[in-house]
């Protein structure tokens, strides 16, 4: 069912948790909510919900108001941060409970928990009752009970906040397979993480302070974030930010970086119009900063390692350059492992990789599309 | 985690365990006399020093129920059995009613807040803050106005009223204490308000229901002074039977007494062990994490 949702706004009391949110979610989609704590994004699945009532705007699932219709009735099921079980009851009485509501035959409720427990492994949990269970027992009954009702729409509220790395990247690639079998369910995924937003999400709608900043895809996000908030919040580790003049020089338009001079021509066209002096935020991803010498080449700065957070295959340094300015950047193990602290490096970077943002606003100055294409 | 292990000797220590041993007969030794009294004939009540060792008789128990009251005279009924049945009935059913009422309005007052609801739980909390007896006399006189003396109607609605605020103030504190997605997830899975009342709000609450109610009871089984004034000789209870005992023609009788007493905390004690569990997660509800 497709799902629109059309300038929505919601306050508490003092704060503004929704300033007219609109983003349509179609048939099927896996749809993720990426942004950090307090953006909104419970807020936003409560009212899809509808346990929540907007202050303003209007929901629409499969084109229809659902202002109106209660809670109970509007088949939308929804996966709390929290879990949420009931823990009065067993699993099975946890997994029968949207049922038993629904008024589905005894018969019918035993057979189609016991497909669920399987399907989601819980099968050996039936009788037990959710506070003894594992976290990750816990979630998936959560999501079987979810699941159950074969819901049209289904709202996860960062179901992968309370389980530990492991479980997390398993369940990633257990719920893209769960997507994948549901097949006509919708999926709207809130969550802080870019990592689950973007590995799960086929668009994903970036939420700042209660408004909707970006939509997009993965990639979109990634290599043509709309300001500096989602550039810093997509990709890991996070981008660069630093602040930049705009210089005029006999050749054209440069970029000063307190360690290096950029060449601007590929933004020329946006920044026409710029005086010179103006400041810019230059976004580098530290996948974008190699050590000169490696195949790839571009403009080059001196730099010092700061520190250096070996990973295993990749190795995250931390290096000081220009004076004062903190840099990230990745290097593949091979090339790390004899990288000291203190030592002196010599870096370039990737002008492919590197973002441009009005210093006040932070809005993207983007390329000009044939340099870009180029 | 709500799984709680049964915590014995192995894992407190014997240290811990001796200690407590100890303490707990010190405090216990009170009830000790009063219930080996109750076994004692009357010579062995008064002897000096206290025995403990004596041949035990149930004379006193008999006595309870069937004894003279004027020397000389012939065994007569005391009617303690319709003053025990009193005592379990009235008070029974008021902290039963109490609770009843007291949970529908705690739910109430937590999940569905009224304009001014700190202050309506304030004014409720205002009728415990005198001692009771202070209102004694117009209490008397509406008894009187309304027939109510010495009737259960009025002694139960009376011990009703005074449960209430402290049942209000207590369950709402465990309803507060439920995580409000699990009623959310229920609404999303189709049921009705009342239904998350029912089968999902109330059976978290049971243990601290149970708390409540063991307190309830036993400040209800203590009462004296209006189970005085406002009870007959049909709705009388234990507390006043057992000072009319006291004031004898014969002098004060420490082996009826004992037994009297013995008999009068047993139900105490059945409900307290029967809800032992629930009123430990009662009445630590809240203060671990879960």
């Amino acid at each position: 069912m497709e799902l629109t949702i059309g300038d929505v706004a919601k306050r508490f009391g003092a704060v503004e948790a929704l300033r007219g949110v609109s983003l349509t979610v179609n048939s099927g989609e896996f749809y993720a909510i990426l942004g950090p704590s307090g953006a909104g994004k419970t807020t936003l699945l409560r009212i899809i919900a509808g346990i929540e009532k907007p202050d303003s705007g209007h929901i629409l699932i499969g084109g229809r108001d659902l202002s109106d219709i209660p809670v109970r009735a509007r088949n939308t099921a929804m996966v709390f941060q929290t879990f949420a079980l009931y823990p009065h009851l067993s699993t099975f009485e946890n997994l029968a409970y949207p049922l038993r509501e629904a008024r589905v035959p005894r018969d019918e409720i035993k057979r189609r928990v016991g497909e669920i427990a399987e399907m989601l492994r819980l099968t050996h949990t039936l009788a037990r009752k959710p506070g003894t269970l594992s976290g990750g027992e816990q979630q998936r009954c959560a999501i079987g009970r979810a699941l159950i009702r074969r819901p049209q729409l289904l709202l996860l509220d960062e179901p992968l906040t309370n389980l530990d790395a492991k479980l997390r990247h398993d369940t990633r690639a257990e719920f893209k397979r769960l997507h994948r079998e549901l097949k006509t369910t919708t999926i709207v995924y809130a969550t802080p993480d870019q990592l689950e937003a973007l590995s799960m999400g086929a668009r994903v709608g970036v939420l700042k302070h209660g408004r909707i900043v970006q939509v997009g895809t993965p990639a979109d996000l990634y290599t043509g974030p709309g300001d500096d908030f989602v550039a810093s919040l997509v990709g890991d580790p996070p981008i660069n930010l630093v602040t930049g003049t705009l210089r005029e020089g006999n050749g054209g338009q440069s970029i000063d970086l307190p360690f290096l001079g950029l060449d601007a021509a590929p933004w020329r066209k946006a920044l026409t119009g710029f005086p010179a002096g103006t400041k810019l935020k230059v976004g580098l991803r530290p996948q974008g900063i190699w050590p000169r010498g490696s195949s790839e080449t571009g403009p080059g700065f001196p730099a010092k390692v700061f520190l250096t957070e070996p990973l295993g295959d990749v190795t995250i340094l931390d290096i000081v350059a220009g004076g004062d300015t903190r840099l990230r950047m990745v290097l593949p193990q091979e090339q790390a492992y004899k990288i000291a602290v203190d030592d002196p490096i010599e870096c370039a970077v990737d002008l492919q990789q590197i973002c441009l943002f009005a210093q006040d606003t932070g809005t993207a100055i983007h390329r000009s599309g044939a340099e870009a294409a180029a | 985690m709500s799984q709680r292990e049964v915590r014995s000797i192995g894992t407190a220590g014997w240290g811990r365990t001796l200690t407590a041993a100890i303490i707990s007969l010190i405090y216990f030794f009170p009830v000790l006399f009063i219930i080996l009294t109750a076994f004692k004939s009357r010579q062995d009540a008064l002897a000096w020093p206290v025995k403990f060792i004596f041949t035990p008789t149930v004379t006193n128990f008999v006595s309870v129920f069937y004894r003279t009251t004027v020397e000389g005279g012939e065994a007569e009924a005391t009617g303690f059995g319709l003053y025990f049945f009193n005592s379990l009935f009235i008070g029974g059913s008021s902290v039963l009613l109490a609770l009843i009422i007291g949970t529908s309005a705690a739910y109430a007052f937590s999940r569905f807040p009224l304009k001014g609801n700190e202050t309506y739980l304030f004014m409720i909390l205002t009728t415990r803050m005198m001692p009771p007896i202070v209102a004694i006399i117009p209490i008397f006189v509406l008894f009187r106005i309304f027939g109510l003396s010495g009737t259960y109607v009025g002694i139960i609605a009376l011990y009703t009223a005074f449960n209430l605020p402290f049942s209000v103030w207590m369950v709402k504190s465990f309803f507060d204490d439920l995580d409000r997605d699990i009623e959310d997830a229920a609404r999303m899975d189709g049921s009705s308000e009342w239904k998350v009342f029912r089968k999902i709000c109330l059976p978290q609450v049971y243990a601290g229901l149970a708390a409540t109610f063991v307190f309830a009871i036993i400040l209800t089984w203590n009462e004296f002074v209006f189970a005085l004034l406002l009870t007959g000789t049909q709705t009388r209870t234990v507390p006043v039977q057992i000072v009319r005992t006291i004031g004898g023609s014969m002098g004060v009788d420490w082996g009826l007494m004992s037994a009297l007493e013995t008999l009068f905390i047993i139900p105490v004690v059945l409900v307290t062990f029967a809800l032992q569990n629930q009123l430990l997660r009662g009445v630590t509800f809240g203060t671990i994490r879960r």
